[in-house]
């Protein structure tokens, strides 16, 4: 098992040095990238099988690499590193494979060398993350994951707006990096080597104000990367311009190890952190959910959009993690598994429907050359398998029962209505009010995602588009992709027992005392359903009759065009204006001629959200901070006596402290 | 007992279009008119399924697989409700939940197939439903979780036992406000005034009629009886959790027949309500709808909060 987990890391490594040999041995040759891909999904495939092997024993996998490095350098597969090395592994197979007609398309010779040398080291550093199992390695993964997507994004061009929204992506990343750590740094007094084995055996002995820290300074650190809100400023900016492949994996994947670290951090190094810390993630599960998925209604641009969606879903997860940790503080370790098993679930579902949205987004862009919903319509004739499998991915993402994204929904669900039986009066309100709140979410995403799907597929072309008496699919490889992640979506939604099954070894280590007994009644409903639903849906084929084809009602009138149809702004329109207060749009509505307002020849209408985190929140902090460092400044007068009296005063007043200490 | 949950559930079914007679044919006798018979319903399922279906040029497979799937969730969702014995068809933990989001994932589908044909009607209804139906989800759930909570079940069965043991007189606070909510929200959610006007078709105020639009022959009557069969399930939702008195705690053939004359009689108020509501509320403005259910959602929060008071 150890060479298999071994071959993981050498595979990522080679299929980057394959690609550069190649490109300077055979310039001209166009299956130097497959060779790349081959070995990524190889190292990949290896990355599985050590998964699956070190679940069957139960047994961590662990690779010492410090005599190789200047600091303790260890690489572990435990159940909770273990789940996450499965999904990022399982999702970056589809996302590879899409990446080769994808490059093929895009880029030129120069550029496609670079990102199959560079997407095979995003992966790597991915898989460190979730590996590693001492600090150095966990930091060398973790800065370089944000390093390396930023390569893969400035692939894709770097014209001055696309600087901006990489500035903002890597001045955030490192500001949570920093808090992070800082978390390490404060368990080293405790843990000189600082490799986890030792930090998870020190965890039980901080003291409680240490752990408040720790917990804290991981919150923000981890949820910078997670994108909740508000620190979820750089996730639209970033996630849409990188190129389509990367922004799946970036999702599904990247923010999913922010999630494993800080599950990592609370449950394993903390085992549960502080009494407060519960209510703190589900309030910002909370908010992100529901603002996530408000953000993403406004939104026509479809990979903005999904990336909006993904803070909604980060939500949803935060608001199992926060049930979780509130029931196991309040001693109902039964309902805290349930609570934190839906939050590793949706990890898990998020991880496949978003990468197969995104990578379906990339298909429709194959064909259409645009993001804008708005200019879409009708695609469905064009390409009737990606609008099947599209489909798929928009009732998963919706929690619509039957498929994947429900099964975490409605385990959540249940463990909120478990809450309502603890002890204190508290989480007795608090946890059934959240079901509320995942309720609400769940309302609006179907919403949304309806208006995705009908806008980009069904109704007639928004703009003249090629006549669609032909199909034009994507390649097959593409196709490939997408249906592998909608079989899984599917095969979850109706057999939810597959997942929850075996994960269920890693919520017992995360919770000791977790009851399999409240969880197996409920794994099964979804499945009996879905039986009574396949039946009564085939017997109504019995139903038959004549069929004609015939042109839609415009009222008697002729000549209905398609700039009548609604567009995806004017579908969001009506919930929208209800939540007015949240967007505080500005619109303008223009009609021309000015002289005769009822008669016009043409109306333009814009609306736009007014309000930002950038200028509410970023702007001001960032401004203060500017204030503070030019009052630092005046110290600054670039006089040298100035400066030796700076030195003289710093040598005097340490004199005293080591004198009166 | 199973041929009595299976009973129950072909008598939700087939009731839907009477009930939906009914609510017309009192209507009428409100507003001094004589009106259709009640079993107008079932003759109009009959000339729809046996004609010919005209589906729009520009729509795709999912215009006739829509309402097909709608339907076949529609009714799965009924299985879920027990009306004549404790407990229905299909009955586990979390039940209710399942049964919120059926309805959910069919609405879903009716929306999308709205959107199909790219007609101006279907994109309106399809988006004023989805402001509609987001905002009535949280209240629905809440006010079922409230309940749940007072029966420390998590499932509809457990639910109605627990309220079966109960004196009819110890009503909590808890009832009052989950019912008011789940009253306001099941109004919105099957498209009755004064949200949505059934029987309208002007294009400033329908919701359901302007999805429905292109639609005609058999897809219309899966949509006609889904319809008329969501309010029935809402409604024998609403007695079993609320008014579960009554309901056959054994198999015996008595025992039975009094459950039925006593649900019958249960609907038929029920039924009343909604035709002497109809009859003198008026249809809400479109924007006064969030207010609507914003106070369902108001009320569905207080009764969490009074679960947790009550306990006290």
């Amino acid at each position: 098992m150890l060479i298999v987990f071994a071959a993981l890391f050498l595979l990522l490594l080679a299929a980057p040095v394959m690609a550069g040999i190649l490109r300077i041995l055979r310039p001209a040759a166009a299956w130097g990238d497959a060779v790349s891909a081959v070995i990524t999904v190889m190292a990949l495939a290896s990355g599985l099988a050590a998964t699956i092997g070190m679940w069957l024993s139960g047994i961590p996998l662990t690779l010492d690499a410090t005599r190789f490095s200047p600091f303790v350098f260890q690489l572990s597969i435990d159940r909770l590193g273990g789940f996450f090395l499965f999904l990022v592994c399982a999702v970056s197979i589809p996302a590879v494979v899409y990446s080769l007609p994808y490059t093929g398309n895009h880029y030129g010779n120069a550029q496609r060398t670079c990102y199959w040398v560079l997407l095979p080291l995003f992966l790597l550093s991915m898989v460190l993350v979730v590996t590693g199992a001492s600090v150095f390695a966990f930091f060398l993964g973790w800065e370089l994951m944000t390093l390396l997507s930023t390569a893969l994004i400035v692939l894709e061009g770097d014209s001055g707006e696309r600087r901006r929204s990489i500035f903002i992506y890597l001045l955030m990343m490192h500001a949570g990096a920093a808090l992070v750590i800082s978390a390490f740094l404060l368990f080293s007094p405790y843990v000189p080597g600082l490799d986890f084995a030792s930090i998870r055996a020190a965890g039980a002995l901080l003291p409680g104000s240490l752990k408040a820290a720790i917990f804290l300074l991981a919150f923000i650190g981890f949820g910078t990367k997670a994108g909740i809100i508000p620190l979820h400023l750089w996730l639209p900016k970033a996630h849409p311009i990188a190129p389509t492949p990367v922004s799946a994996l970036m999702s599904a994947v990247m923010l999913k190890t922010a999630v494993y670290a800080f599950l990592r951090f609370v449950f394993d190094f903390l085992g549960g952190g502080p009494e407060w810390g519960g209510y703190l993630v589900l309030g910002a599960g909370a908010i992100s959910c529901v603002l996530g998925i408000l953000y993403a209604m406004f939104e026509t641009d479809l990979k903005r959009l999904l990336a909006y969606s993904s803070v909604e879903n980060i939500g949803i997860i935060y608001l199992g993690i926060g049930a979780s940790l509130i029931c196991v503080k309040a001693g109902e370790p039964a309902v805290g598994g349930l609570a934190l098993l839906a939050a590793v679930i949706h990890c898990l579902n998020h991880a496949i429907f978003k990468s197969l949205l995104f990578l379906g987004s990339g298909a429709v862009h194959h064909r259409t050359h645009t993001f804008n919903m708005n200019e879409m319509g009708g695609l469905h004739r064009r390409m009737p398998v990606t609008a099947l499998l599209f489909l798929i991915g928009c009732v998963s993402i919706a929690g619509l029962p039957l498929f994947s994204g429900f099964v975490g929904e409605w385990l959540a669900f249940q463990g909120f209505l478990g809450g309502a039986q603890l002890a204190a009066a508290t989480p007795q309100v608090v946890l059934p009010l959240m079901a509320g709140v995942l309720a609400l979410t769940g309302g609006l995403g179907a919403a949304c995602f309806v208006n995705v799907y009908g806008s980009i597929f069904l109704g007639r072309p928004r703009t003249p588009a090629p006549e669609a008496a032909y199909t034009d699919e994507v390649p097959r490889s593409m196709l490939a992709s997408l249906a592998v992640l909608g079989s899984a979506c599917v095969l979850i939604g109706l057999v939810p027992v597959v997942v929850i099954r075996p994960l269920w070894p890693l919520i017992q280590a995360l919770v000791p005392g977790a009851d399999y007994g409240i969880v197996s009644p409920i794994s099964g409903g979804i499945s009996k359903a879905a039986v009574v639903v396949v039946m009564v849906a085939a017997s109504t084929v019995l139903v038959r009759s004549a069929l004609r084809r015939s042109a839609i009602w415009a009222c008697g009138l002729s000549g209905l065009t398609s700039r009548m149809e609604y567009t995806a702004s004017a579908f969001s329109k009506p919930i929208r204006t209800v939540f007015a207060a949240v967007y505080k749009p500005e619109r303008k509505l223009e009609v021309l001629p000015t002289e005769q307002p009822y008669f016009p020849n043409a109306i333009s209408y814009r609306s736009r959200r007014t309000t930002s985190y950038e200028q509410m929140l970023y702007r001001p902090l960032f401004d203060s901070l500017m204030n503070v460092a030019q009052q630092f400044r005046r110290l600054q007068t670039g006089n040298i006596q100035l400066y030796l009296l700076y030195i003289f005063l710093a040598l005097l007043s340490m004199l005293l402290l080591m004198r009166f200490r | 007992m199973t041929a009595v949950k299976l009973l129950q559930f072909v008598v939700l079914l087939a009731s839907a279009p009477l009930a939906r007679g009914i609510i017309a044919r009192l209507k009428a006798i409100l507003q001094r008119r004589s009106g259709a018979s009640v079993l107008r319903p079932y003759y109009d399922l009959w000339k729809l399924f046996h004609k010919e279906e005209i589906v729009p040029a520009s729509a795709s497979w999912l215009f006739r697989a829509g309402p097909r799937l709608a339907f076949a969730l529609t009714v799965t969702a009924a299985a879920v409700v027990p009306v004549l014995c404790g407990s229905g068809l299909l009955s586990f933990s979390g039940d209710f939940i399942l049964l919120i989001y059926l309805l959910a994932f069919a609405r879903f589908l009716m929306m999308l197939g709205a959107l199909d044909p790219g007609s101006s009607f279907g994109g309106m209804g399809a988006s004023r439903e989805a402001m509609v139906s987001a905002l009535a989800e949280g209240p629905l759930l809440l006010s079922l979780i409230a309940v749940a909570i007072l029966a420390k079940s998590g499932n509809l069965a457990g639910v109605v036992a627990w309220t079966t043991g109960q004196n009819f007189f110890d009503i909590s606070a808890v009832h009052v406000l989950a019912l008011t909510a789940l009253i306001f929200v099941v109004l919105a959610e099957a498209g009755r005034m004064p949200v949505d006007n059934p029987t309208t078709h002007l294009e400033l105020t329908m919701i359901h009629e302007a999805m429905v639009l292109e639609y005609s022959g058999p897809s219309l009557a899966f949509i006609e009886w889904a319809h008329a069969l969501k309010l029935n399930l809402l409604i024998a939702l609403i007695i079993a959790l609320f008014a579960p008195w009554g309901i056959a705690a054994q198999t015996g053939m008595i025992a039975l027949l009094l459950a039925a004359v006593i649900y019958v009689v249960k609907l038929f108020l029920a039924l009343l309500a909604v035709a002497v509501l109809e009859s003198v509320v008026a249809k809400l403005r479109m924007y006064v709808v969030p207010e609507f259910l914003g106070i369902a959602s108001a009320l569905a929060i207080l009764a969490i909060v009074f679960t947790v008071i009550l306990k006290r």
